[in-house]
């Protein structure tokens, strides 16, 4: 990995449109990284049709992505399954330089919706199943199985927004901070509004290149050490309860490739959830805590920093929030950003209602 | 390179309707005859690739979440690649680079469409951009017809041969018991036929189908065990912005670089000569006249003499769509992958009765949006 | 499709569109069952006899082993509450039917009495069936307590082959940098503008903040002529849902005089049965504009384009 890149995250880009987020996010990644657009092989992006309200949108946008007669194909799926295909393509030898870019204007529609239409339409969807009230179900599901409880879980939203609130590329809400979680609205009990991640518009953007090629612009290139990916069952009901049973597949996948026992073998991790229960489970399924202590990861003095960023609870900007975990993490681990001198590094995304896809990188320096 | 072989195909009988089965159950059909075609279980796969059109065709949001239970995939890397008609070769293409980067050694490639459950045309025309365009939209017939007319004036891609096409293919269909369509036409009846978006002739378009196909991709160690798998020579998908400054329309740049990169791949330097046999995606009668050109199966302005010399029939020197192509059948999710799936069949010798004798070496294409997603493979029964 | 609304949310314009899109889906033998015998006050859930497992909802395939079930069951009311939220639209719930192996997602209705994980429910059926999961109208609190029954082989069962279905997606479509000057000068000014390229010195229309070729950014809005030629057409007879016009009418798309882009929009102004005659790839067209006062900021403030006339023919 030879540069990333994002936009702020925030509530409504309202001046812009997706092509814009599209082009500025490309245009940021490449400035500095060396390489110029003709440098760049591959382009594979990550959006959603139903979020943009267009069908195969991905094909009003290539002048903005960079990708006019190059090759490209959109993974509509969370960015960090698009960095999957990339990494494949240029591991192989059949690109020297991808560019991958996810992004999610969940402004301009009803995320509701957006996630009511995962559903398959026989079962659920009647029902009005959507990512809030599957937040508090798997919530629910969490506190009934573990020996967690709704402090824990107050805690970790707690420590995501006060995260939130020293990262420059979340907009901050003058009006919200930490201490707001626990009086936030309950919206689906266990868990308040703030305990459920909070849909943002943004964009990111990653180069990958062949080994030559970043030794070549880098003295500190980023190595992506393991890669592996897990899809659960469709049903909620299918699905182990309180955990989160496709991101230890996923986690073990990458893991194993990149020879490391577990997640406690890195630095620094970050991960996607969609509510500060799933955080838990992401934490615990990764090996860094046992089943119900998810929480303490988050204690002062943890082995390894979790979400420094302040993950997906306070800015989650629906298709690009994986592949933002993977520039943050790729960041902190160039010396781009943060402190301390971590070597090795786990990015984590998911995709579907309920977080059913997971998806693991492992990186070094 | 690492190789990359194809060790098992299976696709449904297509049909206008399938009241039987769900949108996942017709998908785990085509599923099930590929792992037996190549004496598979889902256990022996790694990796799963899921291709369909666009979520409006079908109501279901990223479908795959959905399909996973219904083949067994719980647990793998399960990811939906789209690109419009020629996502299943796109699909293809993300899990070759799977195998190629050691990501998986064994992958299935899905792709399915279920084009009786939705409103087709309605559904394609939320392509265009909703400020500038999507009001005029008739799906991409409309387009397509459009700048078929203006290739007549400069390429002489007349409705004639257009027509021959649409013969070639209806007839090429009648011999593929997977195709929906089987009534053999006349160049009469095309060109009598009722005007859709003139020049486009209802028999110029394909039929709207239920349908899925499933490809099983292997590396060069997991191949072993397949008696005859179908090597993939070259791959390559393309695209250009829809609306950058002097787009030819009347020759597909997505097409000829696509064509060219998969060439310098497979060693092809005179693709009329080399090639055995070629599937095409036409999801009308005047594209596969353009592939022809963008191919290089003759030179541009030479379509419409090439099909009339006979020379694309099944038994001509370069037979296209001896499948019958998308007019059989045309479930546009799994159309792509079809062809990708009847071109290994070609030469591996199992394409029954529409078989080209001793095919080796296989040509495809397919793509879609706006006419700017453009995507080839070259598929051969030796490893090269 | 595009209803041309504009209003005004944080200061920034939108434009408000509906997908609005019909389907019939093909439910299966398990859903299509499921959904039948609902209609009969009959809970069906499948067997799996290699996993030794019940499901409810009924599936088919296995979940775990991928097999097509073996039998259908019919589940009794009751059951258990393993998990439960609360939301602004209702409550809804995981419920361990009697007999089954896996939950059940459905509503509670807490009007009986407090429900918890752990407590008994029992179903409640609607009034009038309408071929949905909903005709099971939700779950309440079993006051009376009944002992868990059993499930046992659902024997003769009938089917919903298809049922009808409707996705409402609405979006507020932002304008941006270019679109809102853009729609604001078609419609009070009739002018067209284009982004130039620095690089390529092309007029992109619509303007745009990247040219696709160069990947360099524009900067610059010139105007373009609402003349024209015809680069391709079409004749549109086909007639289908969600169209905006009725057919027959000419899809176009014409390159403006001093652009180098292809705008969509119709040629008309003539008998639309010439049209294969009358009109040529090529030929001269101009903007036709609506009255001032119908101009709402759209590609529509063009009322269409028309051949402009050859010197012979003036």
């Amino acid at each position: 990995m030879v540069a990333s890149a994002q936009t702020v995250l925030r509530d409504a880009w309202s001046r812009l449109q997706q092509v814009d987020l599209i082009g500025g996010v490309v245009s940021d990644v490449l400035r500095g990284s060396g390489l110029n657009i003709a440098d760049v092989d591959v382009v594979i992006d990550c959006g959603s049709d139903v979020l943009d309200g267009r069908s195969i949108s991905n094909c009003g946008f290539l002048g903005a992505m960079g990708a006019h007669h190059k090759e490209e194909s959109r993974v509509e799926e969370d960015g960090l399954f698009g960095a999957v295909y990339a990494t494949t393509k240029v591991a192989c030898g059949s690109a020297s330089v991808a560019l991958v870019l996810a992004y999610s204007k969940p402004s301009e529609s009803d995320v509701s919706a957006y996630y009511s239409t995962l559903t398959e339409p026989f079962y659920q969807r009647a029902l009005g199943l959507d990512q809030v009230s599957t937040a508090g179900l798997m919530a629910n599901q969490y506190l009934t199985r573990t020996d967690a409880d709704e402090e824990a879980l107050l805690r970790i939203a707690e420590r995501a927004w006060s995260r939130a609130a020293g990262n420059p590329w979340i907009e901050q809400s003058p009006d919200l901070g930490p201490e707001d979680v626990a009086r936030s609205a309950l919206v689906a009990d266990p868990l308040r509004s703030l305990q459920i991640a909070r849909p943002r518009d943004g964009a990111v953007a990653v180069l990958l290149a062949s080994e030559p090629v970043a030794r070549r612009l880098s003295d500190r290139p980023v190595w992506v050490t393991g890669m592996g990916s897990a899809m659960d069952s469709h049903l909620l009901s299918e699905r182990l309860p309180g955990q989160l049973e496709a991101c230890q597949v996923a986690a073990h996948m990458a893991m194993s490739r990149a020879g490391l026992k577990d997640a406690s073998d890195v630095d620094l991790v970050e991960v996607t959830a969609s509510s500060s229960a799933t955080e838990a489970m992401v934490v615990e399924a990764l090996g860094l805590a046992a089943v119900g202590h998810g929480v303490d990861c988050y204690a002062d003095g943890a082995q390894v920093d979790v979400n420094p960023s302040g993950g997906a609870v306070p800015a989650d900007p629906i298709m690009a929030t994986g592949l933002v975990r993977l520039h943050e993490a790729s960041a902190r681990l160039a010396g781009r950003i943060g402190e301390g001198q971590p070597t090795r590094a786990l990015a984590h995304g998911a995709g579907g209602l309920g977080m059913q896809n997971h998806c693991v990188f492992t990186l070094e320096v | 390179m690492p190789a990359v072989a194809i060790v098992g195909v299976g696709q449904t009988h297509h049909s206008r309707r399938r009241k039987d089965v769900s949108q996942v159950g017709l998908a785990r059909e085509a599923v099930t005859r590929a792992l037996e075609d190549a004496g598979l279980t889902m256990a022996d796969i790694d990796s799963v690739v899921v291709c369909t059109g666009p979520v409006l065709f079908a109501a279901v949001n990223q479908p795959e979440k959905w399909l996973v239970d219904a083949i067994g995939a719980r647990l793998k890397p399960v990811v939906r690649v789209t690109s419009g008609g020629g996502t299943g070769l796109a699909g293809a293409l993300a899990a070759v680079n799977q195998v190629r980067a050691g990501f998986a050694d064994r992958v299935l490639v899905v792709a399915y469409d279920k084009l009786s459950e939705g409103a087709l045309q309605y559904s394609i025309s939320t392509l265009y951009d909703p400020f500038w365009g999507r009001e005029f939209a008739v799906g991409i017939m409309g387009f397509s017809a459009a700048y078929w007319r203006a290739r007549m004036d400069v390429l002489g891609h007349t409705e004639e041969a257009a027509a021959l096409v649409s013969v070639k293919n209806h007839k090429n269909a009648m011999l593929n018991p997977y195709a929906h369509v089987r009534k053999e036409v006349s160049v009469e009846d095309v060109l009598s036929s009722r005007p859709l978006c003139w020049p486009i002739k209802l028999l110029d378009v394909p039929p709207i189908s239920d349908g899925a196909c499933a490809v099983i991709l292997a590396s060069e160690s997991a191949a072993k065990a397949c008696l005859d798998p179908a090597w993939i020579r070259g791959m390559a998908y393309y695209c250009e912005a829809e609306n950058a400054a002097y787009r030819s329309m009347i020759q597909s740049e997505p097409l000829t670089l696509a064509a060219s990169r998969v060439y310098q791949q497979a060693g092809i330097t005179n693709p009329r000569r080399q090639c055995d046999v070629v599937e095409v995606q036409e999801p009308f009668t005047c594209f596969e006249l353009s592939y022809y050109e963008g191919l290089g199966l003759c030179p541009p302005g030479g379509a419409a003499e090439l099909v009339a010399s006979g020379a694309t029939e099944l038994t001509g020197d370069i037979p296209v769509n001896p499948s019958g192509g998308c007019m059989g059948a045309n479930p546009i999710g799994a159309t792509a992958l079809i062809r990708l799936a009847e071109i290994a069949q070609q030469v591996r010798g199992r394409a029954g009765a529409h078989q080209v004798p001793d095919a080796r070496v296989g040509l495809m294409q397919a793509g879609g949006g706006w006419a700017n997603l453009r995507g080839v493979a070259v598929v051969s029964s030796e490893k090269g | 499709m595009t209803d041309g609304l504009v209003t005004s949310i944080d200061e920034a314009q939108v434009l408000t569109t509906t997908l609005s899109m019909p389907y019939t889906l093909t439910t299966g033998p398990a859903a299509g069952s499921f959904l039948f015998e609902l209609g009969n006050h009959r809970i069906l859930g499948s067997r799996c006899e290699v996993c030794s497992r019940t499901v409810v909802p009924p599936s088919d395939y296995c979940s775990r082993c991928g097999e097509a079930p073996d039998e259908f069951v019919q589940l009794p009311e009751t059951g258990t509450v393993t998990a439960l939220t609360r939301t602004d639209r209702g409550v809804l719930a995981l419920i361990r039917l009697d007999g089954a192996d896996a939950d059940l997602l459905h509503r509670l209705d807490l009007a009986k009495g407090a429900v918890t994980v752990g407590t008994r429910v029992r179903a409640v059926w609607a009034a009038t069936a309408t071929q949905s999961v909903l005709d099971l109208d939700c779950f309440v609190l079993d006051e009376d307590d009944q002992p868990p029954g059993t499930a046992h082989p659902a024997g003769e069962v009938g089917l919903i082959a298809q049922v009808p279905h409707q996705l409402e997606l609405e979006y507020q479509h932002s304008y941006g940098p270019h679109y809102g000057r853009l729609f604001d000068e078609l419609a009070s000014s009739r002018r067209i503008l284009g982004s130039l390229c620095p690089t390529c010195r092309n007029v992109l229309v619509p303007p745009r903040e990247f040219c696709d070729a160069c990947f360099v950014r524009t900067g610059q809005h010139v105007d373009v002529s609402d003349h024209g030629v015809l680069q391709a057409f079409s004749v549109i007879h086909l007639e289908f849902v969600g169209q905006t016009r009725t057919p027959p009418y000419i899809y176009a798309e014409i390159v403006l005089d001093g652009s180098a882009t292809r705008l969509i929009h119709t040629v008309a102004g003539f008998d639309v049965a010439t049209a294969a005659e009358r009109l040529s790839i090529g030929m001269p067209v101009r903007a036709v504009w609506k009255d001032p006062a119908d101009c709402r900021g759209t590609l529509n403030d063009i009322d269409y384009f028309e051949p402009v006339p050859s010197p012979d023919q003036q």
